[in-house]
């Protein structure tokens, strides 16, 4: 029944009432979460949102709280190369609420008036942790195939672009000035190492790469 | 009327040089008078001194015929008697024929009688004998002249005695003397100096000189008859006019100097009367120039006696207290502008003033009263009045009327409250914001647990949730909802602490303060104000500057709901109506309080009127159907209208638009 069972839902709120009625309407919906009570309390935990999650997150983050703002947190953040990991909803009471627009335009993913309709809230933190796995799988999908470029050799470059390309071995080899057989060894070896089977195959997967 | 004064001046000159030559002549001439008299008087007694001195010569004669009854016997005393008698010439002893019987000549003049021959002589001596013996005495002959050997000549006279012895006649005794020599030898020679004496024939020829003096027609001039028996000579006295000073005596000196005196007397007078003058015309200037003063000034002044009595006042001051200034001058306590309830307070507050002796420079406040009743506040600084003797005469007070100074202070005063309550509003605004909030909270957990119950109920075997969490989950729930109850009762603290403001205001009054920025907006819309107030509305009871905030709310909306051209400018439509009126309990709203009188106040638009939707809505917080509304400004009227004990109703006006109406409870008596 639960699409994420590794998920987690980080809650921050001043109101420790709000935090623990969340927290327990999460669990009533098989959603794990931990609370903090304030922007800073959060930053503290590095653990948490200083390196790239594995498991799909999301953040629960008042407008308004004493100290530094949810505003602010979500600037500080932003400024990580893996934030669309973690997308932040806001809560927002009925002055926030041109306040949390405005954070959505900035790039969060959405937010929620004060008193919420809560199922509708659960519903949006499920949509938050989907795009968040999304992000996570494509963020190591991307990572393993610069892992693989990476490995690559010069000249095995060279004649991956030309297959790539379309031409047939002995054209690369003429082109490259390398004998055919040469070239047949470096195409294998590049087949290998990008984990593909075909020159169509490596051809695909190169376009969908950023 | 400077020239006038010249010529005054100059004739008092000219009459006092008149009076003073008028005076030197008179002098003079009483001078000339006197001198006269006095020459007259000399003469007198030059012609009394002659004439004795011939008498004792007479009886001396005759003496001396008694001594010597002889011619022989004679001669001896005779020539001794002309030795000491000068004046005669010559003594003879004639008989009863006049022939001489015995002679003897004066030896002072030897050879008078050489030239002619005594018989030329003898027709005078007949003359003065005859008269002798007819008189029986001494005698006189006219005077005659004698002439001498070298062309002079004496005028002499002769005088007859008839002489007798032991009864018997014994012949005549002749005296021949010379009219010089009677000049020269029988007066007194002091009273001569310097002035001549002659005898003088009648017709002024000169017979016998004494002494001369320059002839001049000025001499003065003193005749007398000496009169010897048998002929009669006259005496004249001349003295020389006497040269005089302009001053010729102390009297003339002293009238002059007088004169003098009374002139610079006169002149000093004129000055001081100038000085005077000038002085008056200066202290003219400053009666001016402080009744000018007095007048211009907007401060009262007054002035009052060691009793109390108003001796001055200044026309400020009666304008000030509404009376003239002849009905205030000599009033005393208690003063006509005291108020009547007050004048005991005042009385003993000015004794108590007076006998301390103390006149705070900051002077204190009282209030007046106007003949017609209206009474004002005034500042009044009192002072001591010193004359010029140093003596306290009274007191003098300054008054200033604040009545001004009051209005702009109450005028203040409402700007301030009305900013208060615009900040109070804004306050309140703020308020609701957080209340907002600080609601939100418990009602964002209360209805979590409520869904996560819910979730619970639907999927009963979700995660670990043990019956012990669920009813923790409730437990929450009640805790939330306590806590918005706590919300809510502070807020309601909040708005009660206002219950205890509350005055008894009269409507128009409220109508009056926020009348100002109605009509600003009005114009500003094209919307004319229509302005209806019942006279007899008693004060209400409330909160001011709340209801003003409610009464600039409804006018507001009112005026908002007729933008430019809705309803269209000539349809006679664009009018807001504010009306205050009596209103009769309503029950419905005040069970309680069926005697009570209200007053309503109805705020009638001309615009499109309510729609149903809005209508239902109309009091929700946060409704709006402005662009740039809060949404909070009717519920808050609602709010303080009901925490007046009112409410605040609305209904469709005709033809067409919404009246607003709210009403106030009557402040009780």
């Amino acid at each position: 029944m639960n699409p994420f069972p590794d998920a987690k839902v980080y809650l921050v709120d001043d109101d420790v009432g709000v935090r623990e009625a969340l927290s327990w309407l999460l669990r009533t919906r098989r959603l794990l979460s931990d609370s903090y009570g304030s922007a800073e309390a959060f930053l503290a935990d590095e653990v948490v949102w200083n390196k790239e999650p594995e498991a799909p997150c999301c953040l629960l983050l008042d407008v308004r709280m004493p100290g530094m703002s949810g505003l602010a947190l979500f600037e500080r953040l932003k400024t990580l190369p893996w934030q669309a990991a973690m997308p932040v909803i806001f809560l927002s009471g009925h002055a926030d609420v041109p306040t949390a627009v405005d954070a959505v335009k900035r790039g969060a993913f959405d937010f929620c008036e004060k008193p919420f309709s809560d199922n509708a809230l659960v519903d949006r933190i499920e949509q938050a942790l989907t795009q968040s796995a999304q992000v996570i799988h494509q963020r190591r999908v991307q990572r393993e195939w610069r892992q693989r470029m990476d490995s690559l050799t010069d000249r095995e470059r060279d004649v991956m672009d030309l297959v790539v390309a379309g031409l047939p071995n002995k054209l690369v080899a003429d082109q490259l000035g390398i004998s055919v057989r040469t070239v047949e060894v470096h195409r294998s070896r590049v087949f290998d190492k990008m984990g593909v089977k075909s020159a169509v195959e490596l051809a695909n997967a190169l376009r969908a790469a950023p | 009327m400077k020239s006038g004064r010249w010529l005054l001046w100059g004739a008092l000159l000219l009459l006092t040089a008149a009076l003073l030559s008028v005076l030197v002549f008179l002098a003079a001439e009483y001078e000339l008078s006197r001198d006269q008299a006095q020459l007259e008087e000399d003469v007198a007694t030059v012609a009394g001194d002659i004439r004795s001195a011939l008498l004792r010569n007479v009886q001396t004669l005759q003496s001396l015929h008694s001594v010597a009854p002889s011619p022989n016997a004679w001669n001896a005393p005779a020539s001794e008697l002309l030795q000491t008698h000068r004046e005669m010439m010559r003594l003879e002893w004639r008989d009863a024929a006049l022939q001489p019987l015995s002679v003897r000549v004066s030896p002072f003049t030897p050879g008078v009688f050489d030239f002619l021959d005594r018989e030329q002589a003898q027709p005078e001596v007949v003359q003065a004998c005859e008269a002798a013996r007819r008189a029986s005495g001494p005698a006189y002959s006219a005077s005659y002249f004698w002439p001498m050997r070298d062309g002079k000549g004496l005028e002499l006279i002769e005088m007859c005695l008839p002489v007798a012895f032991a009864g018997k006649p014994q012949g005549m005794l002749v005296v021949t003397y010379a009219l010089s020599g009677i000049l020269t030898e029988l007066i007194n020679r002091d009273l001569m100096r310097g002035r001549g004496l002659s005898f003088n024939e009648a017709d002024g020829t000169r017979l016998a000189i004494f002494s001369a003096i320059p002839a001049n027609r000025r001499n003065l001039r003193a005749q007398t008859v000496l009169d010897l028996p048998g002929h009669t000579l006259i005496l004249q006295l001349e003295s020389p006019r006497r040269a005089r000073g302009l001053f010729p005596n102390v009297l003339t000196a002293v009238v002059g100097l007088l004169s003098l005196a009374l002139l610079v007397v006169l002149f000093l007078l004129g000055r001081d009367i100038r000085r005077r003058q000038r002085a008056e015309q200066d202290l003219a200037n400053a009666l001016a120039f402080r009744k000018a003063m007095e007048d211009s000034l907007v401060t009262g002044l007054r002035a009052r006696d060691m009793s109390g009595r108003i001796t001055y006042v200044n026309p400020a001051f009666c304008q000030m207290v509404g009376r003239r200034a002849d009905e205030l001058i000599g009033s005393g306590p208690p003063a006509p502008w005291w108020p009547p309830e007050l004048a005991d307070e005042y009385q003993q507050r000015q004794e108590v003033r007076l006998a301390g002796r103390y006149f705070p420079r900051e002077g204190f406040e009282s209030v007046f009263q106007r003949p017609d009743g209206t009474r004002f506040p005034v500042l009044i600084i009192e002072a001591p009045l010193i004359d010029a003797q140093g003596e306290q005469t009274g007191y003098m007070s300054a008054i200033l009327d604040l009545t001004e100074q009051r209005r702009i202070e109450d005028l203040n005063r409402a700007t301030f409250e009305r900013l208060q309550a615009t900040a109070r509003l804004a306050t309140v605004g703020e308020m609701a914001s957080l209340i907002s909030h600080e609601l939100n909270q418990p009602l964002a957990a209360i209805a979590s647990y409520a869904s996560g119950m819910l979730n619970v109920l639907r999927d009963p075997g979700v995660g670990s949730l043990s019956p012990e969490d669920q009813r923790q989950a409730i437990e929450r729930i009640a805790e939330q909802a306590e806590r918005a109850g706590r919300v809510i009762k502070s807020v309601a603290d909040f708005v009660r602490r206002r219950d205890t403001e509350r005055e008894a205001v009269p409507p128009a009054s409220l109508i009056d303060s926020i009348y100002p920025l109605v009509a600003l907006q009005a114009k500003k819309q094209g919307v004319r104000l229509q302005i209806d107030i019942d006279p007899n509305c008693p004060p209400v009871l409330c909160d001011r500057t709340m209801i003003e905030q409610v009464l600039l709310n409804l006018t507001r909306n009112g005026i908002q709901a007729m933008p430019m051209g809705d309803p269209p400018a000539g349809s006679g439509l664009r009018v807001l109506g504010i009306r205050v009126a009596r209103a009769s309990p309503e029950p419905a709203l005040s069970p309680g309080r069926a005697g009570p009188a209200w007053v309503s106040f109805a705020v009638t638009d001309h615009g499109q009127g309510l729609s149903p939707e809005v209508a239902q809505r109309l009091f929700t917080p946060y409704f709006t159907t402005k662009a740039d509304g809060m949404g909070l400004g009717l519920s808050l009227c609602r709010t303080v209208v009901e925490q007046h004990g009112g409410a605040l109703t609305h209904q469709p006006a005709e033809p067409r638009g919404t009246t607003f109406r709210f009403s106030l409870p009557v402040t009780p008596i």
